[in-house]
């Protein structure tokens, strides 16, 4: 207990804890899909420490004092984030000397189509009018190197995929109305902490350069404000339904057991199965999921279920007697933990590591509370317990449960839970949109929006992944692609399309624009020579006479790749892959018509928000097999303590996890993953009710119905309370659970054995 | 909005530089009618070319509008500038066209040369450290880029005029120079005619 105490103290004070987010990361390993898993997470590393600021003025001054101001202010403030915001004008002109010793090879496709069609006369009057035109696209270099000036236009078409200028050695925007300072942040901690939180700061930031400038307005976005928000949310909720809930139950049980030291004993066998599972998991898993804490930690609930009945039995009992007291009561509660932990152990088969880790946790913290309650509570547990008025009250409400022996109020009863059961059963429907359970504030969200017309950012969640044997495949790969998506963007299905292959064409393509322009610009007979003639002029072209193609390494080595790095996946196993983003993607209608178009070889379609989706379904399905197969094994080891009578102790959970989902189909709700997550702590709890209140008779029932009260009570207060929570996930797994066990204490009387004499009390 | 802005950048600019007193001269020298018609001539030094190239033509300037460059000698083509786009046409037919929306730099182009024709000094202030001299009724303004970027295609630039842009000498970085000269028009139809109106559509 000291090891789990120190290990805990510092896994999460001494910042060990590597909490993991990813939902991708519960994909199962062995996947053959691992690529799209890599390149989505790496895709995705890149994004979600990056926030954009937008500072936005009538008048571009404004907007850069105003930025200046920003910028300023954060960095004195000394948050732990990285600004970029300048551009030295060395920086910003280093690209065109990158690209100038490769402009034999870089056409843009409209000059591929140009060339092409138009006879080389043609061309040469093209470039003779250019001559005596006043302006143009500017030229870099002399006349006979580019007659038609192609170097330039392919400068302006790069420039043209970016809405961001720098303007006075800072990075802009502008639109006909508004211009725009840009300030890109990207965080230095980690991105889903909770601590990393920046909101507060970039908020207070925003206050104070708008005190200065009111005309100024400033927008946010970026992937760690997303996840900040859903964090301070859900844990300022946490906070106050569970001090709400914690005081409730602590007040429960001080009532029925005569002080807070039960209490607190109770207590301490939670903290130690909740350290242990941390502990075991985070040794076996090197990091912990977000989704297994919560639902594992709402596991160690169950634990209350053993603490309660210990003391349930020991009221009223000398302290000598409460060794006996727990030899009696041991094999009740072993089999109330096995019926709990078959459930979870099964979850352990699944090939999913979120589902194993699940089950590890939930496991081990729950064996660790129950080996507390039976080996340690009785050692510091001396001193006489009363059975007091408060807990014979609660007790005695057991005799309130009508007779179910008789036929009238069963058949009443049956037809009742058969009514509402096919009622669901019409209504029931299922949705696993990952959307279902984004709660960001409209503020957030139309930031976001806000941010990503202005930079005209490509789609994040859907792009295609094109892969190869080596780079060049890859890159030729991609410009088959884009080929494929001219028609689109001409009918303006998409607005764009971004990939490197724009920046480095394949070797291939390269020199073929070479081959091209040596034929139609420079050979003898070419557009320089006739101009010439026409001129009367002799200057010949001094060019390159050998392609030498831009390779993708130079690329990557510069700095004029840091726009469009992150899409370059280099090599991942045996294959290198690339991201071609798309711009303007706005409706799903679209989508069918992007998957048609990768199905080529080595080009993949990846529609990252289904497969969440999809990875939910997934999931859902595979916990409802559990838990029909925990039914399955529970009512086993019912059969094998309780023989015949066991069918008393599972069928009130079972009709109160169906009447359950029948209730919230009814209701509207749609069935989803946290539905299905509690429905499997609903028969670990539910089952444990039906067993303390099957083992026993007599007096002893009533000692068992508070136990159960007291546990039902506590798991209401803890986690029904969840119901009113405004992130829809913990929501749907509250409300499932106060319905559940709701119904699962209220049926679990009606179904135990008539008592074999009429007792008092 | 733009014109507070350049107004502010030159106030900027007037402050530290004392010598830019005459700037203030020569904006207030400067007549802004809403069009502006001429004839031009313009001889160009390509860089390894033996002999200049000589053009000639009519120019028009419309403040709201953009601008129409019609070059009639040695052959005749149509340039049509205005802030979204250079179309240029030969024959009837389009030879080169360029878009803003495509390619943002187009709009800076537009609006540099727009500001060189009718000499608008608070858009030029914004690319150019501008110095300018005055002597009589005449002034000549010297043009340096700021940004790097620019320096790449265009080293200097010299404007000089009376009430009118008289002449422009645009020096390329590439060794190539173009020396524009003007002559407007006084008295000129203060509106576009109908034929003119269309072209700018």
């Amino acid at each position: 207990m000291i090891a789990v105490t120190v290990f805990n103290g510092w896994y999460w004070l001494g910042g060990h804890y590597r909490l993991e987010t990813d939902i991708l990361a519960m994909l199962p390993q062995d996947s053959r899909d691992t690529q799209v898993r890599d390149a989505t997470r790496k895709l995705a590393d890149s994004a979600a420490r990056r926030i954009v600021v937008l500072v936005g003025a009538p008048r571009w001054s404004e907007a850069r004092d105003a930025g200046d101001r920003y910028a300023a202010a954060l960095a004195r403030s000394g948050a732990p984030v990285t600004l970029r915001y300048t551009v030295t004008d060395q920086e910003s002109a280093g690209w065109i000397d990158f690209y100038s010793p490769y402009r034999q090879q870089l056409l843009t496709s409209a000059q591929v189509d140009m060339l092409g069609r138009e006879s080389t006369p043609a061309l040469a009057q093209r470039a003779l009018a250019g001559l005596y035109q006043p302006m143009g696209m500017p030229r870099l270099g002399r006349w006979q190197e580019d007659p038609l000036n192609l170097f330039g236009q392919w400068l302006g078409e790069r420039a043209g995929q970016s809405r961001i200028r720098v303007v006075d050695e800072r990075l802009s925007l502008s639109t006909p109305t508004r211009s725009y300072a840009l300030i890109m942040l990207e965080q230095n901690s980690p991105a889903f902490s909770v601590s990393g939180n920046l909101s507060p700061l970039l908020d207070q930031t925003a206050r104070e350069v708008r005190r200065h400038a009111p005309d100024v307005d400033i927008v946010t976005a970026g992937i760690p404000l997303f996840a900040a928000a859903a964090a301070s949310q859900a844990q300022h909720e946490v906070h106050t339904i569970g001090a709400g809930s914690l005081l409730g139950i602590i007040l429960l049980t001080v009532l029925a057991f005569n002080g807070l030291r039960p209490r607190l004993l109770v207590t301490v066998s939670l903290f130690a199965g909740l350290g242990t599972a941390i502990t075991v998991t985070a040794l076996l898993f090197g990091k912990l999921h977000l989704i297994t804490l919560v639902f594992g930690a709402s596991l160690i609930g169950v634990a209350e279920n053993y603490g309660n009945n210990y003391y349930a039995y020991r009221l009223g009992r000398p302290a000598s007697e409460r060794w006996a007291m727990l030899r009696q009561q041991r094999g009740v509660m072993c089999l109330a933990f096995m019926t709990t932990a078959i459930g979870y152990a099964l979850l352990a088969l699944t090939p999913f590591p979120g589902l194993m880790q699940m089950a590890v946790f939930s496991v081990s913290g729950l064996l660790a509370a129950f080996l507390t309650v039976l080996l340690c509570l009785p050692y510091v547990d001396a001193g006489t317990l009363p059975f007091n008025r408060f807990a014979h009250r609660i007790g005695g409400l057991y005799t309130l449960w009508p007779d179910m022996t008789r036929r009238r109020n069963a058949l009443l009863a049956g037809a009742a839970c058969l009514l509402i059961l096919l009622a669901g059963l019409f209504s029931i429907k299922t949705n696993d949109d990952i959307r279902l359970l984004q709660n960001a504030s409209p503020r957030l969200i139309q930031e976001q929006r806000q941010v990503g017309q202005l930079l005209d950012m490509p789609s994040p969640g859907q792009f295609f992944l094109i892969e190869g044997a080596s780079p060049e495949l890859v890159l030729q790969r991609e410009e088959a692609l884009k080929s494929r998506l001219a028609p689109l963007l001409v009918a303006g299905e998409i607005k764009g399309v971004q990939s490197v292959s724009d920046w480095v064409p394949s070797a291939r393509r390269q020199c073929a624009n070479f081959a091209k322009l040596e034929q139609t610009i420079y050979a003898p007979g070419g557009v320089v020579d006739q101009v010439n003639r026409q001129l009367g002029e002799t200057e010949q072209p001094r060019v390159t006479r050998t392609c030498q193609p831009l390779s993708i390494d130079s690329w990557l080595a510069s700095p004029v790749s840091e726009p469009l790095r992150a899409q370059w996946l280099g090599k991942l196993g045996k294959q290198y892959a690339s991201i071609v983003m798309l711009r303007g993607l706005d409706n799903p209608a679209k989508l069918p018509a992007l998957h048609t178009l990768a199905q080529e070889p080595g080009v993949r379609f990846i529609d990252k928000v289904a497969e969440i989706s999809a990875l939910l379904a997934h999931y859902r399905q595979l916990m409802s097999g559990v838990i029909v197969l925990s039914y399955a094994l529970v009512f086993g080891m019912l059969w094998w303590h309780f023989g015949r009578q066991a069918w008393r102790a599972l069928l009130p959970t079972a009709l109160a996890s169906l009447l359950t989902i029948a209730l919230l189909a009814v209701t509207g709700h749609p069935i989803q993953l946290f539905n299905i997550l509690a429905l499997l702590l609903i028969l670990g709890m539910g089952v444990d009710y039906g067993v303390f209140l099957l083992a026993e008779t007599g007096e002893n029932k009533h000692r068992a119905f508070l136990s159960v009260t007291l546990a039902a009570a506590g798991t209401l207060l803890a986690f029904g309370l969840l119901a009113l929570s405004a992130t829809p996930a913990l929501s749907a797994f509250g409300l499932t659970m106060l319905l559940g066990i709701s119904l699962a204490w209220w049926l679990n009387p009606f179904f135990m054995p008539p008592p074999p004499s009429n007792h008092s009390r | 909005m733009k014109h507070v802005f350049c107004s502010v950048a030159l106030l900027a600019l007037s402050q530290s530089v004392p010598a830019a007193e005459p700037l203030d001269s020569i904006a207030a020298r400067m007549a802004r009618p809403a069009v502006i018609r001429g004839g031009f001539e313009q001889t160009k030094d390509v860089s390894g070319f033996a002999k200049p190239l000589r053009s000639q033509g009519r120019f028009l300037v419309a403040q709201d509008k953009g601008v129409l460059w019609d070059t009639q000698r040695p052959f005749a083509s149509q340039l049509k500038l205005t802030r979204n786009d250079i179309v240029a046409t030969q024959n009837g037919n389009v030879s080169f066209q360029l878009n803003a929306g495509k390619e943002p730099t187009v709009r800076v182009i537009t609006e540099l040369m727009f500001s060189l024709l009718n000499g608008n000094l608070d858009t030029l202030a914004n690319h150019f450290r501008v110095e300018g001299k005055l002597s009589g009724r005449t002034w000549t303004l010297q043009l340096t880029p700021k940004q790097t970027a620019l320096m790449r295609v265009m080293q200097h630039v010299e404007l000089s005029g009376d009430q009118f842009v008289r002449s422009i000498r645009i020096d390329e970085s590439n060794g190539d120079r173009t020396r524009i000269t003007f002559s407007p028009q006084d008295g000129t139809a203060p509106r576009l005619s109908r034929e003119e109106e269309k072209r700018f559509d």
